[in-house]
């Protein structure tokens, strides 16, 4: 609700009255009749504007239809007044922001309130928090007679979740080390997956016997599966910095757009398979979701990854973080490897054998985030040699056995799970 | 190139909203013009004072502009020297009523709100309906024209105006929605 506001006569009324009121003094006066057929409409205007004076103050909010939103959705906000039976006539002017598509364009309407609800739509395009529905509202009293506001409408804080996309994907878990779940593990168990057939020992169920086996070499044999499990999946965000430029949901996008929607989109991806998901966002802030799975985890990653302010942490902590991954989990490092420390974090979690995958976030176009005051050909050299540097990390993370794959939306990691599944059922050796 | 120079300079005005304002623009300027019909042309400083008032009513409706400009009106046909009621003065009424509606119309918000259909034909209606008063005041002086004036005519037309603005205002006005 808003602060109190009064009515006020409108231009228009104080237009009518003034001249409705010199016309027929002067027509009275100097008996001219001509002057009362001109002003005879405007004071017929004018009392009727003055006899609908309104003698209750309304008060003004606004109701949305959503108030969680992924980017791109839409919401509607509806205006609802009290105290409104004065009221004829409503305006509405929302406040241009960033990445906040309103509808009608521009932003602005008005109508009659008779003729129903004048609803303003807001659709916000970028992930992240946004301030929708900050506006301006105007009402007016029958006849346009008199006037309350324009009042300011505070907007609210909503937390856009980055757009979720869904994929289907068939590639296995590198190295499942859980409970339940869809994964095929490389322990027997009691799966569907087929693993051998050997002979009958105590404690083997009957069910198991595979009859033609046992019949045709005299002895019981019984067959033998997999067991299905569940995996980790820890996904590590790069939010140091944001590089290139974002046009929102259907434009075009930059790095941190890249990472935190490929982000989104696994951790979407691996709650659908039942996996745990774990986050971790190497920026500013350094939040940090631990391992869980369901929807109610799964939004709980998006809103930290919506929670996203790109920057960098201070007094050395990124230096000092240790990822904590158990055995087993996948971890998925989404980044556009222009920092040392996202390099070497991901250089050590190779190291000590977990399946390491990098996901490149680095928009093809993206240029140097020119300072004004810098000189453009120093920039632009400076520039060069980060990318320069940046190829030589990616090529050491190959080298090492880290597969890089850059970011070509959702599927982009199928390849490369099922190469590391397929490494992690070979015998290794791990260093620690 | 001609174009940008030109969007940059032209306000940004919805094509409704330059409708309006050509209406607020033009109405005020007929007004005057009209009293020439009358064979009393008017004088170049009163027309010269309503194009410019009319023009600040036009880029600000909301301004005392408008104000001045239908003021420069009444005194131009107040000046006249024609002592009868001319049928020239309907049409002038029904200008300053066009360019009435019109500047209320385009101060129900910012400049480049687009207009609302329905809001503009209910207005549309109220200016044609407020429009019919100057003809039925026009019949009226025209009645009396010539004849010898009762005492306390004048006194007696006002207020019966009054009361008829009265009655509208009871038939027409704001009624509480359920």
């Amino acid at each position: 609700m808003t602060r109190p506001q009064q009515w006020r006569p409108t231009a228009a009324t104080s237009r009518a009255a003034v001249i409705a009121t010199t016309g027929t003094v002067a027509a009275v006066l100097a008996g001219r009749p001509t002057l009362l057929v001109l002003v005879a409409p405007l004071l017929v205007a004018a009392a009727l504007a003055l006899a609908g004076r309104p003698r209750r103050t309304p008060s003004v909010g606004t109701d949305f239809d959503h108030h969680a939103l992924h980017e791109g959705q839409g919401t509607t906000s509806r205006l609802v007044l009290a105290d409104a039976e004065d009221v004829e006539q409503v305006t509405r002017v929302a406040s241009p922001e960033p990445f906040l598509a309103v509808r009608p364009a521009g932003g602005r309407v008005t109508g009659l309130l008779a003729a129903g609800p004048v609803d303003l739509e807001f659709s916000p395009q970028r992930w992240g928090r946004r301030v929708v529905g900050e506006e301006a509202v105007a009402l007016t009293s029958p006849w346009a007679g008199f006037r309350w506001g324009p009042t300011t409408i505070i907007g609210d804080q909503v937390r856009v979740l980055p757009i979720g996309l869904h994929y289907a994907s068939h590639a296995e878990s590198p190295q499942p080390r859980g409970l339940v779940g869809a994964h095929r593990s490389s322990r027997p168990g009691s799966g569907t997956e087929f693993a051998g057939i050997r002979a009958f020992v105590p404690g083997d169920r009957l069910r198991r016997i595979n009859w033609r086996v046992s019949a045709r070499t005299d002895q019981l044999h019984v067959t033998t599966t997999r067991a299905e499990e569940d995996a980790g999946v820890l996904l590590v965000v790069d939010a140091i910095a944001d590089h290139g430029r974002s046009g929102g949901v259907d434009g075009a996008e930059s790095s941190l757009d890249l990472t935190v929607r490929a982000a989104a989109a696994v951790a979407e991806h691996a709650t659908r398979q039942g996996d745990r998901v774990s986050l971790r966002v190497l920026g500013r802030s350094l939040s940090q979701v631990g391992y869980g799975s369901g929807q109610r985890h799964l939004r709980r990653v998006l809103g930290t990854l919506a929670s996203i302010q790109p920057g960098s942490a201070h007094d050395g902590e990124l230096e000092r973080l240790q990822l904590r991954a158990t055995e087993g989990t996948m971890v998925v490092v989404l980044s556009p490897m222009l920092t040392e420390v996202v390099a070497t974090l991901t250089a050590t979690a190779v190291r000590r054998g977990l399946p390491t995958l990098v996901v490149d976030t680095m928009p093809e176009d993206a240029e140097a985030g020119l300072d004004p005051a810098a000189d453009p050909l120093l920039a632009d050299l400076a520039w060069r040699m980060r990318r320069l540097e940046r190829e030589q990390v990616l090529a050491s993370l190959a080298t090492l056995g880290c597969p890089v794959v850059p970011w070509r939306g959702p599927g982009t990691i199928d390849e490369v799970t099922h190469r590391l599944a397929r490494r992690a059922r070979q015998p290794h050796l791990g260093m620690r | 190139m001609t174009g940008q120079v030109i969007g940059q300079v032209m306000p940004p005005w919805t094509r409704g909203q330059w409708a309006l304002r050509l209406v607020v623009l033009a109405g005020p300027v007929l007004a005057t013009v009209a009293a020439g019909l009358t064979g009393d042309p008017p004088g170049r400083l009163g027309l010269g004072v309503v194009v410019a008032a009319s023009l600040g009513f036009a880029l600000f409706p909301e301004s005392p502009a408008g104000t001045v400009a239908f003021a420069t009106v009444l005194l131009t046909w107040g000046l006249g020297s024609s002592p009868s009621t001319p049928p020239g003065v309907v049409l002038a009424a029904g200008a300053l009523v066009a360019a009435h509606v019109a500047a209320l119309l385009a101060s129900y918000g910012p400049a480049d709100l687009p207009l609302d259909r329905r809001l503009t034909l209910t207005w549309l209606v109220r200016g044609a309906a407020l429009f019919l008063v100057a003809p039925v005041v026009w019949l009226l002086a025209r009645a009396l024209e010539g004849q010898p004036e009762p005492a306390g005519l004048w006194v007696t037309a006002v207020a019966a105006l009054a009361v008829a603005a009265v009655v509208a205002t009871t038939a027409l006005g704001p009624r509480s929605r359920a």
